[in-house]
């Protein structure tokens, strides 16, 4: 008996302990991973990987150059084509098809390229 | 004859170049100094995370950016009064000035 509620209460101890955590803050974002954002590029290098390249529709004009790009920016670029914010068609069906965790990646893949650090 | 030739020659190729780029670099960064500088930089090379650095940006896509800010295509709060402000004029100096600065963005990407 005293054993059954040993363990009925060492089962119990994770539960109080997260009670009485305080919550983490919702906007906490996923830390990206820029080994799995270059993987995850094979939708945007078509426009993206292409030197001077432009689009073509609804208005033409060269497709910005990411590498390099805050992070925090290109977050928050993907996240508004995903919400529709940001209207661009191409980009909304892409950035649609994106979870947090890709964002966050493919974010974290651009940032650091480009720029040399003293580090690289 | 042939001097007068090539003066008129060098004056249509220079009104050629000025009507083919129609942006004004000096009035870009005079605007830049004025309204951009103190979140993008004077460079371009903003120091906010959250702000998008500009230098070595393609023109058009900047040129753009700032067209739709200012019709309301594309929302946010602090560049809509800012594009608001500014002339089509404007517009083509700042992007052709941010785009001539040293790139701060990858080439390839």
């Amino acid at each position: 008996m005293t054993r059954y509620f040993a363990i009925a209460l060492l089962l119990s101890l994770p539960a109080l302990a997260s009670a009485q955590t305080p919550a983490q803050p919702a906007a906490a974002a996923p830390a990206g991973d820029p080994q799995k954002g270059r993987e995850k590029t094979r939708m945007c290098e078509g426009c993206h990987g292409i030197e001077g390249w432009r689009t073509a529709y609804p208005e033409v004009y060269r497709v910005p150059k990411l590498g390099g790009q805050h992070e925090a920016y290109l977050t928050s670029a993907l996240k508004e084509y995903k919400s529709g914010a940001r209207s661009h068609p191409s980009m909304r069906a892409i950035a649609g098809g994106l979870s947090d965790a890709d964002i966050a990646d493919l974010a974290a893949y651009y940032a650091q390229g480009g720029v040399k650090t003293a580090s690289q | 004859m042939m001097a007068g030739m090539r003066l008129s020659l060098l004056i249509a190729s220079f009104a050629l170049a000025t009507a083919a780029h129609g942006a004004d670099l000096t009035a870009g960064q005079a605007k830049a100094k004025e309204i951009c500088q103190a979140c993008h930089g004077l460079d371009g090379n903003s120091a906010v995370a959250d702000y998008p650095k500009l230098g070595g940006q393609y023109p058009d896509y900047l040129a753009k950016a700032l067209r739709d800010y200012k019709s309301g295509a594309r929302k946010n709060p602090i560049m809509a009064g800012f594009a608001g402000a500014l002339t089509a004029q404007d517009i083509d100096n700042l992007a052709a000035y941010y785009s001539s600065q040293p790139a701060v963005l990858a080439r390839k990407y």
